[in-house]
């Protein structure tokens, strides 16, 4: 028990991040929860609006209040609550025990300064002493920047995509965190290049043990690289487990769709099903089911009454009432 | 299985699309930015070619060259046996009524500020079809063709979904009748749950329709999906062509093969994870900026099967098995090899 509890190292518990006024709120989050555990990948998959990046962001307290407001649940860091911090160690934690890095790195990166100003500067506001040149150096290196030396007074605008990223991955190594929250960090990026940085992003995380949320729409990225999967839908997570069994017995429909959605290399028989209609409007949510309306397997109970959080076995969770059915 | 759309190729007859040796540069006259570099292309009427390559490969600028929006360098472009290449005025637009875009960005081809049913029937008016009732009426089908409910034609395209915005700019294409459809990425910037429908409706409008698809993508299993043939392109050229599952299955060109292993793929990750570390080929370094010439094979400073031959002379398109196209000096031993590992093994 006292080993499983110092393994984790983030635990989100019912969090809700609503936006707009408390009267009349857009439910962003709606009741999220699941566990980091040091060291390791877990992956938040889902469509755009579902409430990935915002939950992302919630871990570190960085939704923008207002529009933005917590208006439940709690985020757990190494057991302490972080919404409930006050600002000095919340500044602390923030980039020095979780960092991120962005879908699009141009729009991340200051065009007025030089990339190794960039990088350094976590360096100057959070490990004091340390010769901010050598270890800027270093972490140019890490990345497999090519020739650091110069590379460094380079402004952002002077480097690739891949290599913006790449500085952007610095940035964020910085501190050696403990969680890397990488958002859609290859969306942006060719194929190719998607390689290189997610080959990285893996060799980094073995030499360093840092755990990594990885944010993405991509169910064949996070096949390849995540331990555990939760899939988000309208704000919630409804199916969540090791990425293996997700991703081969799925256990909630649109999990399911999503799978059958998704055109494959070896090429298809027949035709693609997809899911029918799109993502709901989070300011008007359908009853019930929030997935009813576009789910194949609904009956009645699916319109009139939310489907619990269900057990499916030991860490393996969905959202349905007929999950022993699909 | 749908195999090159064999029921749709009984209807076509012959070529409708020819490029010979087509160059596009822009830029400095005595440093040319070679976007497109010397591409030769056939496309048969009720085909569907795929176009695929990174970003800056030129497979925009190719397929924005058919529809004469960039100047053509050298090389000529026929479409339906007629030179279009340097069409002027009213037989220009005669042309375009016959090929037709998609583009990208649903939201940035629609004008915010007018109606999407009047986009559509601005085309219409441009190449003087019917009268205004007629226009209306006509959008009204359309809009109705692409499962879209008519009683939204009055709505401004902020109102609408991404995915209802792309069949929004696939209506404004069909309006016209084109015999071909260029698509540029149609689906990248939609949703998982939605690419899949705009992905169907194309394929059913090709088969009611008979129309031809340049399709540009760089998502390789989206282009499998909807295409009987495949270009990959690489600095402005075509490195490698052929039929879908041939090349997918046993590609011969190494940039082909990089390219298919580098997509993360649902099926391919799970067999990966549980046989330990996958044996995806990671290329060196960035696509490399089209101005400077790079002496011998364009791909050989990121190539992993680079050899000294590979830096002094330039590989030219040949056929290496029938059907299948490569510019790589290699390329029978890289068939020969995917053939040994059977690496993707299925066709």
């Amino acid at each position: 028990m006292t080993e499983q509890k110092n393994n984790t190292l983030i635990e989100v518990e019912d969090l809700r991040v609503y936006f707009g006024t408390p009267e009349d709120p857009v439910r962003a989050v709606d009741g999220v929860g699941f566990t980091i555990r040091r060291g390791e990948t877990v992956a938040l998959v889902g469509e755009s609006g579902c409430g990935k990046s915002v939950t992302a962001l919630a871990l570190a307290r960085l939704v923008p209040e207002p529009p933005g407001f917590y208006a439940g649940g709690r985020v757990l860091y190494e057991g302490r609550d972080v919404l409930g911090m006050k600002p000095r160690p919340l500044k602390q934690m923030r980039g020095n025990d979780i960092s991120y890095i962005f879908q699009d790195p141009t729009a991340s990166l200051n065009p007025v300064f030089k990339i190794g100003y960039q990088i350094g500067e976590s360096l100057r506001l959070h490990r004091k002493g340390v010769h901010v040149r050598k270890e800027t150096l270093d972490l140019l290196r890490l990345v497999g920047i090519p020739d650091p030396e110069q590379r460094m007074y380079a402004y952002p605008h002077e480097l690739s995509g891949g290599m913006q990223q790449r500085a952007m991955i610095a940035m964020a190594l910085a501190c050696r965190p403990k969680l890397l929250v990488a958002d859609e960090p290859t969306t942006a990026l060719d194929v190719t290049i998607q390689a290189q940085i997610l080959e990285l992003l893996g060799s980094l995380q073995q030499q360093l043990g840092m755990a990594v949320l990885l944010i993405t729409h991509n169910l064949g990225l996070v096949a390849g690289v995540a331990h555990r999967i939760n899939v988000m839908y309208a704000g919630r997570v409804v199916e969540s487990g090791l990425t293996e069994e997700v991703l081969s017995r799925p256990r909630h429909p649109y999990t399911k769709g999503l799978l059958e959605a998704v055109p494959q290399l070896e090429g298809v028989e027949g035709k693609l099903r997809g899911i029918e209609g799109s993502v709901p409007n989070p300011r008007a949510l359908p009853s019930g089911c929030t997935f009813h309306p576009r789910c194949p397997y609904r009956r009645d109970i699916c319109r009139a009454q939310e489907p619990a959080d269900e057990q499916v076995e030991e860490g393996r969770y969905s959202r349905c009432h007929f999950w022993r059915e699909l | 299985m749908r195999t090159a759309g064999q029921g749709v190729r009984k209807r076509s007859d012959g070529e409708l699309l020819r490029m010979d040796d087509l160059r596009v540069y822009f830029g400095h006259r005595k440093a040319p930015v070679r976007a497109v570099d010397g591409v030769s292309l056939s496309l048969m009427r009720g085909e569907s070619v795929g176009l695929v390559g990174e970003s800056g490969c030129g497979k925009t600028t190719l397929g924005r060259a058919i529809m004469r929006l960039v100047d053509v360098e050298d090389g000529r472009i026929l479409f339906g046996g007629y030179d279009i290449t340097t069409l002027k005025g009213g037989d220009l637009k005669a042309f375009r009524k016959q090929v037709q875009m998609i583009f990208q960005d649903p939201y940035g081809s629609l004008n915010a500020r007018i109606p999407v049913g009047r986009a559509i029937e601005e085309v219409l008016y441009v190449h003087k079809k019917g009268d205004r009732a007629q226009r209306h009426k006509r959008a009204a089908e359309l809009f109705e063709s692409v499962g879209l409910d008519s009683e939204y034609l009055d709505r401004y395209p902020h109102e609408f979904s991404g995915g209802q915005r792309q069949r929004i700019g696939i209506a404004r294409a069909m309006a016209v009748d084109p015999k071909l459809i260029i698509a540029d990425e149609p689906v990248s910037a939609l949703d998982v749950s939605v690419q899949v429908q705009i992905l169907n409706l194309l394929r059913d409008l090709q088969e009611k329709m008979g129309l031809s698809y340049l399709f540009v993508a760089h998502d390789l299993a989206v282009v499998r999906y909807v295409c009987d043939r495949i270009m990959v392109m690489y600095l402005g050229r075509i490195v490698e062509s052929g039929r879908a599952e041939r090349i997918y299955s046993f590609p011969s060109h190494p940039y082909t093969e990089a390219l298919l292993s580098a997509v993360p793929d649902v099926g391919k990750g799970l067999k990966a994870r549980r046989e330990g570390r996958g044996d995806r080929i990671v290329l060196k370094g960035d696509v490399p900026s089209p101005i400077r010439r790079i002496p011998g094979c364009p791909f050989h400073p990121r190539c992993h099967r680079v050899r000294d031959k590979c830096r002094t002379d330039v590989p030219a398109l040949r056929e290496v098995s029938p059907g299948q196209w490569s510019a790589c000096h290699y390329a029978e031993e890289i068939l020969e090899s995917s053939r040994d590992s059977g690496r993707p093994a299925q066709a």
